[in-house]
């Protein structure tokens, strides 16, 4: 079984390199890099902090780029075209597609943000060896553990993306519902966070909105939790602790997720 | 080429010179907008927070950089800075920590321009106790707390308390636990504020910035100068001058200096030397 998703991920990844998007999000990406060699010198003292905000960012901003453009592409294309009438011909289990698929796309994922972190490596030495002095809070144990959380966001993105093409019939459907996903699972934390607050519990709210919303926080990805690029740029290491913690979340969002699509997949009517 | 070759040659060509003439209406045009206080108005955190999504890094550097051209083109222009100023400064800086809460720089800028210009020690005070939470190991913080006590509120227990605080933190220049009983001494002088400054401008790399401390700077060691002179005017005939002139009578001074900021220096009854400008550019 394995042997036959691996097959299906290099597919996957060797038709997503194919895709001529990549190069447009890789000149973005490196255009943003270079850019921010440019900018920090309109800062003050705290360049350290720009240049890894910009850096992360464009990391992020990449591979944002790459999900919903090339993944939701790659995810939809064997449907619309007909092209996985080839795959399930061969011996695979539509649970191995859509394991297969996954791992692919996330496959293409970590190489590109795996390029772009090493792009921003090097455009950080460069700032750093011309402002030395005002590196003074930045550490690259702090930089890496945000390019790590950013990838653990990417699995869990990467895992809706497929979750929503198994249950729609069309790439802009799937685009539409993962951005809204993606939008949601930023902000859920603030919105839990306002309603918290003392202002919030004055607003008279109905028992049916204040129970959906307990629903929701635990239905939707809470995507917050993988945003460190602030404490980060700032050269604060989150802890081990949280690392693991996040990591587990992301693991086990993505396993319901994908049992999920391969359960709704097997039933669908291609 | 033939005729029709040329054709779209003469439009392209046509349409880049429109294009350059018209953007060089249009930025004049613009230019008017953006003299205007183009910034009157601060989004709340709790909007710029939930739509910066996972950028709220690189959206308060965005913020900060506004703020700071804000400011720079006012130093610039050599504009007044009106009393509003304070308040939306304040509002600002408060929205960019709350994205970046660790974003010294940003605390930094606030500070310096709200005590000093605006003279609004607790309105720098109350940013300076929201940096304090999230840096509590960074020793600059107790340090720019302590100096507004010591020398705009006067308050010289508190101080000395959050200089002491300073000095135990890492990091901390060596002269810092004796700081606190130096700026006692110079109570009602203008010495912390020049031992402040000096080691403020020496990390300042913004060049608009360091131009506008150092002014300030040379203002306080002129007047720092000058009151000098009164007390040696005492020591040598018995009195004070009543005025500064009375220094270059009796060839104590040469002349008596130019206000960088465009006022004019003058003799306090108090015999304390201050300037009429404030310290606030009143530009001729």
């Amino acid at each position: 079984m394995i042997k036959r998703v691996y097959a299906l991920a290099v597919l996957t990844f060797k038709e997503g390199v194919r895709d001529r998007a990549l190069f447009g999000i890789a000149l973005f990406s490196l255009a943003m890099m270079a850019g921010s060699i440019a900018v920090v010198s309109m800062f003050m003292r705290q360049l350290d902090k720009v240049t890894a905000d910009m850096n992360l960012s464009a990391i992020t901003f990449a591979g944002l780029l790459l999900c919903f453009f090339v993944c939701i592409n790659l995810m939809s294309k064997d449907i619309d075209r007909h092209t996985i009438y080839c795959v399930m011909s061969k011996p695979f289990s539509r649970t191995q597609y859509i394991w297969g698929k996954y791992f692919g796309l996330m496959l293409l994922v970590v190489t590109g943000l795996g390029i772009l972190t090493a792009c921003s490596t090097l455009a950080i030495f460069t700032v750093k060896s011309g402002y030395s002095q005002y590196f003074r809070e930045f550490t690259w144990k702090a930089f890496f553990a945000a390019v790590y959380a950013e990838i653990l966001m990417f699995s869990v993105l990467n895992a809706i993306i497929v979750f929503f093409s198994t249950i729609t019939t069309s790439s802009f459907i799937t685009l539409l519902f993962s951005i809204s996903t993606y939008i949601a699972g930023q902000t859920i934390e603030e919105v839990v966070l306002f309603l918290n607050t003392r202002f919030a519990s004055d607003m008279v709210m109905s028992g049916p909105i204040h129970y959906f919303i307990e629903v929701i926080r635990y239905v939707l990805p809470n995507l917050s939790v993988f945003d460190i690029k602030v404490r980060a740029a700032h050269g604060i290491f989150v802890s081990w602790d949280y690392l693991g913690c996040i990591s587990c979340y992301a693991v086990a969002y993505v396993a319901v997720l994908l049992i999920s699509a391969s359960f709704i997949f097997r039933r669908r009517q291609l | 080429m033939t005729r029709h070759g040329f054709i779209p040659v003469i439009l392209l060509a046509v349409s880049m010179v429109c294009c350059v003439m018209l953007y060089q209406g249009l930025a004049e045009k613009r230019q008017k907008f953006l003299d205007q206080d183009f910034m009157g108005y601060v989004l709340p955190s709790s909007a710029v927070r939930p739509v910066s999504f996972e950028f709220r890094g690189i959206v308060s550097d965005f913020l900060f950089l506004k703020i700071s051209t804000f400011l720079g083109a006012k130093f610039i222009k050599r504009q007044l800075l009106e009393e509003k100023h304070a308040q939306f400064l304040y509002d600002y800086t408060d929205t960019i920590t709350d994205l970046d809460p660790w974003f010294w720089d940003a605390y930094l800028v606030a500070d310096m321009i709200l005590s000093w210009d605006f003279k609004r020690i607790r309105l720098a005070n109350t940013l300076l106790f929201k940096a304090e939470k999230y840096r509590p190991h960074d020793f600059r913080v107790p340090y720019q707390i302590g100096f507004n006590y010591f020398y705009f509120l006067k308050d010289n227990a508190r101080g000395a308390k959050y200089l002491m605080k300073a000095s135990a933190l890492p990091g901390s220049p060596a002269y810092l636990p004796s700081l606190a009983a130096r700026l006692s001494m110079y109570q009602n002088q203008y010495g912390p504020a020049i031992v402040f400054l000096k080691q403020t401008l020496a990390k300042v790399r913004n060049r608009v910035l360091k131009k506008q401390f150092q002014m300030r700077l040379d203002t306080l060691v002129l007047m720092a100068g000058l009151e000098k002179k009164v007390h040696e005017y005492k020591a040598k005939f018995g009195v004070y001058p009543e005025t500064l002139s009375d220094l270059v009578k009796k060839n104590m001074i040469k002349s008596i200096p130019d206000d960088p900021y465009g006022g004019k220096f003058i003799l306090l009854k108090n015999k304390r030397v201050y300037t009429t400008s404030k310290m606030i550019r009143k530009w001729k």
